[in-house]
């Protein structure tokens, strides 16, 4: 007969079937005359078969088929040395996603606020005698982020708004839009670098975000890698991309630094 | 190709013989970092680390050791960095969460169809609890349930794996069973054999 102490030891065993005979032949008769270890025992046995009724979502045939060329992509860039900058996309990846919900909703609302703030101390407060060079055209960075992320929009709209289900898929053209992203990619760098003034982080942020995108959509496997794209369009609601362009443009609309498109 | 020819191909450095290990080794990769930090794009990033932390440093690789061993250790060690750098605090599903899966799969369900809402919504509901109790678990815990329940490891070929004495393992699972008990213990399955045992 062996102890309660030693059953409880064994019992991890007992369940997954590694005792061998003569130790089960034990334990069996130690929960024959204990109670409490045979409940104990039957607990965790229930606990394990609902786990067995655990489900892990496949991410589908067309992750899989395209796994082998993304991982080569991906050495081809790091021995290429563009380790780092798969990096940082991964880094900032890694950073937003762990964010809880609720940063994402009161980052939303203070940008909210203060955006309303700017534009209401604008209508609101005396036209203070501004010299024309403070509120002259934007610098060269900022009209080229600005070009950036409009253009990293339309590319998204279109990639957002297809439905595989329903839409033709020829008309969708993936092949470009990755083009187009790589393109986008490229530029991503340069543009962040120049953003280094002062009261230009949010919109260097912003580039970084579109950056990391650019490369994922980039990175898409061949075919129509339905996966893929729904794990970007997810990606892009997550981080929220479309409110922080029009946020950024907002801002930037109340400071008066956007282009003059007409004069 | 077989496991032996598998190594000696990829210790000459041979493609092929790289991209058959990653063929035969991909899922098991990404569902365990997967598991380990619950995000697709997280895990599919962890499981390209895995396999080029696996292509560049194939020499340390002991011949004699197991390569599927070996890899669940790269895999689990990625998914443990991973989670440190983000400092990972896992968002617990709510139960607005939970009612508005059960909404949408209602939703899905085609009209007059023969699939049963009611037990399509109790099982949503069964994944939503699954999953909150596993975010309760600790990560060493969870790692030796995982690899014992869903990839049928052995106690010993676990501690192997992980570099943990068997008596580590036995503990870490224990208290693993032991929460998801705790936390799942509202389930029909298991409240009625508590109720049994009362």
């Amino acid at each position: 007969m062996i102890s309660c102490r030693i059953a409880k030891d064994r019992m991890i065993e007992a369940l997954y079937g590694e005792l061998g005979p003569s130790d089960k032949e034990r334990f069996d008769g130690h929960l024959r005359s204990c109670p409490d270890c045979a409940s104990e025992y039957s607990v965790l046995g229930a606990t394990l078969r609902v786990m067995d009724q655990r489900e892990r979502p496949d991410p589908g045939p067309a992750f899989w088929d395209g796994f082998w060329d993304r991982l080569s992509r991906r050495k081809v860039w790091e021995e290429a040395g563009e380790a780092p900058r798969t990096s940082l996309g991964a880094r900032l990846v890694r950073a937003l996603s762990g964010l809880p919900r609720w940063s994402y909703q009161a980052a939303g609302a203070a940008a909210l606020l203060f955006v309303g703030i700017l534009i209401g101390s604008r209508l609101i407060a005396p036209p203070a005698p501004v010299p024309t060079a403070a509120v002259s055209a934007p610098s060269g960075a900022i009209v080229q982020a600005e070009n950036f992320a409009e253009r990293s929009k339309i590319l998204l709209l279109g990639l957002v708004n297809y439905d595989a289900a329903t839409e033709d898929a020829y008309a969708f053209d993936l092949g470009r839009k990755k083009t187009m992203s790589r393109e986008l990619a490229a530029e991503a760098p340069a543009i962040r670098g120049a953003l280094n003034e002062r009261g230009q982080k949010r919109l260097r942020d912003l580039v970084s975000d579109l950056e990391v995108i650019m490369m994922q959509i980039a990175n898409l496997g061949s075919g129509q890698d339905v996966e893929g794209v729904e794990l970007i369009k997810q990606g892009v609601d997550r981080r929220g991309i479309f409110l922080k362009i029009d946020l950024d443009r907002m801002g930037r609309d109340a400071r008066g630094e956007t282009k003059k498109k007409k004069t | 190709m077989d496991e032996r020819s598998l190594i000696e191909g990829m210790a000459r450095g041979d493609r092929a013989a790289f991209r058959e290990f990653v063929e035969q080794y991909k899922k098991k990769v990404f569902f365990l970092a997967l598991d380990m930090v619950g995000n697709a794009v997280d895990a599919e990033d962890i499981s390209q680390e895995v396999f080029l932390k696996v292509f560049r440093s194939f020499a340390t690789f002991r011949k004699d050791a197991k390569l599927g061993s070996w890899l669940y250790r790269v895999t689990y060690n990625a998914s443990i960095d991973h989670l440190r750098r983000k400092q990972f605090v896992p968002e617990p599903v709510g139960d607005e969460v939970l009612e508005s899966r059960s909404r949408d799969d209602n939703a899905s369900l085609p009209h007059g169809g023969a699939a049963d809402p009611a037990a399509a919504v109790e099982s949503s509901q069964l994944q939503v609890r699954i999953a909150r109790a596993l975010d309760k678990v600790s990560p060493q815990e969870k790692a030796v349930f995982l690899l014992r329940h869903y990839d049928d490891l052995m106690l010993k070929d676990i501690a192997a794996t992980l570099g943990l004495s068997i008596g580590s393992v036995k503990s870490y699972l224990f208290r693993a069973v032991r929460k998801l008990q705790k936390e799942l213990g509202g389930s029909p399955l298991i409240s009625g054999v508590e109720a049994s045992h009362d």
